[in-house]
């Protein structure tokens, strides 16, 4: 509530614009996730509850229509045995109703469902979307920082005349190729990760950038595959949320898990 | 009178049958039952006397059996038409099969034993501590996302006031925008449907 409270305060008094003395790189970087594609399983105490429920709606309802043929077939059998009742022959022809019931459990059981641990899983391959198909997947890609190399989220500067979310759309398609189709959430960024350029890196002149601000724009994947002539295969992964910690900076997973949404 | 009345007998010769000019009148008679006027008057008949039926053409018939044949079948399709329109809630009434069959549909009261009543009323009071928790984890978790966003239109704001104008635009294109659900288990690669593929032919407006 406090945060919230917090927030709501930001919004109201930061009405007038005032534009900073430093001058600042400004960046867009994407946050592309693929959602779950399947639902997770119930943990325990969803399990007893699930069932818990069912057990009081089966004691609360009426017999339907398959149950009731099922009692009156075994009570007409039973009276089959103890008395010599006359057989109809047409009845005994048709299905009965325990019958019935064993065809449609054998067809379930002849039925084999696709694993949902995929083959990807099994081989831990970081590049296929078929991973973790329960979890959300984040396109981490290889970038050249100074004089090393680093994972994060794909980001590219501004170009004059650009929006933000211009400059994002473009950054992704030119890292990844035009294949992948996302869907971005809105014209304004979820986050702003600010860093200062290391002095050694910097020229010396006043005018120059201090640092850079980088500005997230969430999007969801919905269909295609990286370009692998723009991207090799080492140079971009998808992650579980588990995954990245070991992959980023902490102070940059630490920003990022800001706005990327929970997981149990 | 003479004049008037032999006038009167030659205008009215016609509607007696004798011949009257020829015969000598008697200018003195006055009824009116004998020869020369011999007036008859059918009986008084109060109703109409019956029309003729007249043949009426076969076409015509026809057309008139079309008609009401067509009328019937409109009748027809308008009740259809109601039938297809799903009846409001309110109105649905329980199937008088199931109203009948009641006895028979009925099950034997369950004997809950005291023990799995509490065990009943503890679950109940754990699920309601869980959702609980899980609730306020959510309500952090937006918290959180709200006030990540809110710090990032600061600084945009901060760099420059056109960027941020364009950046809290409404996106119009974004809505209507559908995603199909989580499912159990993942879609079966190259899987022939037994009952065939699903072609929506519903018309869009």
């Amino acid at each position: 509530m406090n945060l919230a409270q917090r927030s709501i305060r930001l919004c109201l008094y930061s009405t007038s614009a005032q534009v900073s003395r430093t001058k600042w790189d400004l960046m867009s970087a994407v946050c592309l996730e693929r959602k779950p594609v399947l639902s997770g399983e119930l943990n325990e105490i969803e399990r007893k509850f699930s069932r818990m429920l069912a057990d009081i709606e089966l004691e609360n309802s009426h017999k339907s229509d398959h149950e009731v043929r099922y009692e009156t077939e075994t009570l007409q059998a039973e009276l089959l045995k103890s008395k010599s009742l006359d057989l109809d022959i047409e009845q005994t022809l048709q299905q009965t109703a325990q019958d019935f019931e064993d065809a449609a459990v054998d067809e379930y059981n002849k039925f084999v469902f696709e694993s949902r641990i995929t083959e990807a899983d099994k081989a831990n391959d970081l590049q296929n979307l078929e991973r973790k198909l329960d979890r959300h997947l984040l396109l981490l890609v290889q970038q050249k920082q100074w004089d090393q190399k680093i994972w994060a989220l794909p980001q590219g500067l501004q170009k004059d005349g650009e929006t933000m979310l211009q400059t994002a759309e473009r950054v992704l398609r030119e890292k990844c190729g035009d294949d992948l189709t996302v869907q971005f959430y809105g014209n304004a960024p979820c986050g702003v990760y600010k860093y200062k350029y290391p002095k050694m890196f910097v020229s010396r002149e006043e005018e120059g950038p201090v640092g850079a601000k980088v500005f997230f724009f969430k999007a969801q994947y919905i269909a295609g595959y990286v370009d692998h002539n723009k991207l090799k295969l080492q140079e971009f992964k998808w992650l579980g949320r588990e995954e990245l910690m070991s992959s980023l900076s902490q102070e940059y997973y630490r920003n990022i898990s800001q706005f990327l949404i929970d997981e149990e | 009178m003479i004049m008037i009345r032999v006038g009167l007998t030659a205008a009215l010769c016609r509607l007696c049958i004798s011949d009257v000019q020829s015969s000598n009148t008697s200018t003195r008679l006055i009824s009116t039952g004998i020869s020369p006027l011999f007036f008859k008057a059918s009986t008084c008949l109060y109703a109409e006397p019956l029309k003729k039926k007249k043949r009426i053409d076969p076409a015509i018939l026809k057309q008139r059996e079309e008609r009401k044949k067509k009328r019937l079948e409109k009748q027809i399709r308008r009740l259809e038409r109601n039938a297809k329109q799903l009846k409001p809630i309110d109105e649905l009434e329980v199937p008088l099969e199931l109203v009948d069959g009641k006895k028979e549909r009925m099950r034997e009261a369950a004997v809950i034993t005291p023990a799995v009543e509490e065990e009943r009323a503890l679950l109940t009071k754990d699920w309601t501590r869980y959702k609980r928790k899980q609730h306020l984890k959510d309500m952090q978790m937006i918290d959180r996302l709200m006030f990540a966003q809110q710090k990032a239109l600061d600084e945009l704001r901060q760099e420059s006031e056109e960027l941020y104008q364009a950046a809290i635009q409404i996106n119009p294109t974004l809505l209507p925008f559908t995603v199909r659900g989580p499912v159990k288990t993942p879609p079966i690669k190259g899987y022939d449907s037994p009952d065939g593929e699903y072609t929506d032919v519903s018309k869009k407006w």
